[in-house]
């Protein structure tokens, strides 16, 4: 290997980059899928009650409601607005509160309450909705509940809430694509369109051409990896430590990149083999996502010991010390993918010797 | 156009889709895989919230709440406060959180005390069903002090539109459609790469030097990208028992829904330089028109944009079909957009390839 021809080739591919829909595709997806994961899939898993209220009277109820946690409460012009709404299932129930409401009930009367509920919320929906109104409205009336609620908390501490364990979902995909994706199709891509074996007609050797184009990956990946950790605010303060974590994965999956570029026949058969095989690379972000899984599963899995680490430093609040022989294990799997990677590289290089 | 050329080029196609048997296993793997992950979605909706309660005080009913619980919140009963608290930590019973009331808590109220009730909470507990244990904890207290509640949302309630409750939707039955769409949006490029495929590798040139004419060329990616979508789509939909309701609207809906994507599979073909330049073409189209499908899964209506999509008409009479099982006629305006879209796109979709084939 010649780190000389190695620049050269990883410069090339740094020249030709912004004009590869491949590489756009890489930036964009860790992109989108931040955006979907977060905004979409976070939002699908932890869904809280939605409460609208009319308001004709400047009621004390309806700025109590908006203080709320734990209930989305959205204020809407008028009552006819509201019942569409309503129904239509934007909002779980409808609360309009009439002028002089507030002034009834701290008189002791008992008003006529318009309150409406959506046919498709769900039962328990209801309940949480109608007690919290008559919780409101009791704080309008000024009595004190005869008890004392004190709340204790038991169990598991180590909980941690859906969108926080999506975090592996959106750091695998932003290294995947870059780490494996890109160096895979590229090679293909060279192979069909048989540039790579005018560049081998030169003094540059199969080993000059994969160091490069590794190198293009891994350093987008790490970019790519990088930016999604903070996008997410999920760098933890340790951003050294994250960037080391994320080098290894993306030299791991940029190897696999390598190999599969190399072993594939065709564009068609690689990217069918990412479809396939794509489930095991994924399978330890499923175990994140469902912890009541058998967690020793995904340990047999290479990318578990590069998820796992960064996991453990954004959510559980670890440090490099903690994680070390997970990333040991990773390290161990990138040193034993490198003769493989020179195995097929080997047969690659045979075989465009018999087309040449 | 003529019959025989048409068939001609179909068989082509089709020797180049199947020529490559791992593509085709993978293809049916996968298909494999949605009726797997399908079946093992949950098929009904538990929506009741299940509560342990010790030291129970509700022999008798306190505001509508008994140890039989009410709509939307069952009751559990534990003998003791250590009893409660081991079921809340290991989730027996389904139950979410726990109340322990005082063994005096009835003395107590009686003689105008304010008692100290525990709440059991694990970690992570939804703050909306913390505020309902307070808020019933609350009432309970306020019914044995004889106040009653100044209102009555529980009985004054009036449900608009379709009353689902003990008759939810389930995630099995939300992702039914969304599956047949998402293997319906696929299927764009698997078509654009066959088409993508010709213009690169220039055959369309060597098939339109035969006596094929353009008309025969495209009326055959044509149905061929129809057949193999809606072909794929009924079989999955036979496996996930799409087809239980009203089974000849499904096939029209998705009949329609396979000449669009169709139509844009044809358009990223098209445009594709490569099998990457045709993939991210394909991706710009499949992600907007994956977005309808995505937006059913939540509650409420559709923004006025996602109305806009050529997809949202698909999803719509898919999903009032299949869910709501709607008639023809209910959902004939619905069939009526994706029929316009679906049209404008196949016509679209052939008039750019005729141009890309002209050129080359």
């Amino acid at each position: 290997m010649n780190i000389q021809r190695s620049w050269y080739v990883l410069s090339r591919e740094l020249k030709l980059s912004p004009r590869s829909p491949l590489v756009f595709f890489a930036i964009a997806m860790p992109l989108l899928i931040t955006f979907l994961v977060s905004s979409v899939f976070g939002s699908l898993f932890d869904v809280s009650p939605k409460l609208a209220i009319v308001d004709l009277g400047d009621s004390q109820i309806t700025a109590a409601a908006t203080q709320l946690d734990g209930v989305e409460t959205a204020i809407v012009s008028d009552a006819e607005t509201l019942r569409q709404r309503v129904e239509a299932h934007d909002f779980d129930a409808g609360l309009v509160l009439p002028p002089g409401f507030d002034a009834a009930i701290a008189a002791g009367e008992r008003p006529d309450l318009e309150f409406y509920v959506s046919g498709e919320s769900l039962a328990s929906t209801r309940i949480i909705l109608a007690v919290t109104t008559v919780d409101l409205v009791r704080g309008i009336e000024g009595s004190e509940p005869p008890v004392t609620v004190v709340v204790t908390r038991v169990g598991d501490e180590d909980f941690v809430p859906i969108s926080d364990r999506l975090l592996p979902t959106m750091v695998i995909y932003a290294v995947m694509v870059a780490a494996i994706f890109l160096p895979a199709a590229s090679l293909v891509d060279e192979r069909e369109k048989r540039t790579l074996d005018a560049v081998l007609v030169t003094p540059t050797r199969m080993s000059d051409v994969l160091v490069g184009k590794g190198t293009f990956a891994v350093v987008l990946a790490v970019i790519l990896g990088f930016v999604t950790l903070a996008l997410n605010g999920a760098l933890a303060g340790q951003p050294g430590t994250m960037a080391l974590i994320l080098f290894i994965g993306s030299v791991m999956l940029m190897l696999m990149g390598l190999a599969l570029g190399l072993w594939a026949r065709d564009i068609t058969t690689m990217y069918t083999a990412i479809k396939g095989g794509g489930i095991i690379i994924f399978l330890p972000v499923i175990f994140t996502l469902f912890p009541g899984l058998p967690q020793w599963i995904p340990k047999l899995v290479p990318t578990y010991y590069f998820l796992q680490p960064i996991y453990d430093i954004a959510v559980r609040g670890q440090s490099l010390g903690d994680v070390v022989p997970e990333l040991l294990i990773a390290a161990a799997v990138c040193v034993a993918l490198v003769p493989l990677v020179g195995w097929v590289a080997r047969r690659s290089e045979h075989q465009l010797a018999m087309t040449v | 156009m003529t019959g025989s050329r048409i068939v001609a080029i179909m068989g082509k196609d089709f020797r180049e889709f199947t020529r490559n048997r791992f593509f085709v296993f993978i293809t049916l793997l996968v298909l494999v895989a949605y009726v797997a992950v399908f079946w093992f979605l949950p098929d009904s909706v538990d929506e009741t919230v299940h509560i342990g309660v010790s030291n129970s005080v509700l022999s008798t009913d306190v505001g509508g709440v008994t140890e039989s619980g009410t709509a939307g919140f069952a009751l559990e009963i534990y003998s003791s406060e250590e009893e409660l608290k081991t079921a809340v930590e290991e989730g027996q019973n389904d139950i979410v959180a726990g109340i322990a009331f005082p063994p005096d808590f009835l003395e107590s109220a009686a003689a105008g005390e304010t008692p100290t009730v525990r709440l059991l909470v694990p970690a992570g507990l939804p703050a909306e069903i913390q505020l309902l244990l307070e808020g019933a904890v609350s009432e309970i207290a306020f019914g044995f002090a004889g106040t009653p509640p100044p209102v009555d949302p529980i009985t004054e309630a009036v449900v608009l539109g379709v009353d689902r409750a003990g008759n939810q939707i389930s995630l099995q039955q939300q992702m039914r459609p969304l599956i047949l769409i998402l293997v319906l949006m696929v299927e764009t490029f698997a078509l654009s790469s066959l088409v993508a495929i010709e213009v690169q590798q220039r055959t369309a040139v060597a098939v339109l030097a035969t006596p094929v004419r353009v008309v025969d060329f495209l009326a055959a990616k044509g149905i061929f990208g129809v057949g193999l979508a809606l072909s794929e789509v009924v079989l999955l939909g036979l496996l996930i028992g799409a087809f239980a309701v009203n089974a000849p609207a499904v096939l029209m809906i998705l009949l329609l829904g396979a000449v669009l994507v169709t139509g844009f599979g044809m358009i990223a073909g098209s445009y594709g330089r490569d099998f990457m330049g045709t993939l991210l073409v394909a991706m710009l189209f499949m992600i907007p028109l994956m977005i309808p499908a995505f937006g059913a899964l939540f509650p409420g209506s559709s923004p006025t944009w996602v109305k806009a999509l050529p997809t949202y008409g698909l999803v719509q009479a898919i999903i009032r079909v299949t869910v709501d099982g709607d008639s023809w006629s209910q959902i004939a305006p619905s069939l009526l957009l994706l029929a316009m879209w679906g049209v404008a796109a196949f016509i679209v979709g052939a008039f750019i390839l005729r141009r890309r084939v002209a050129t080359l």
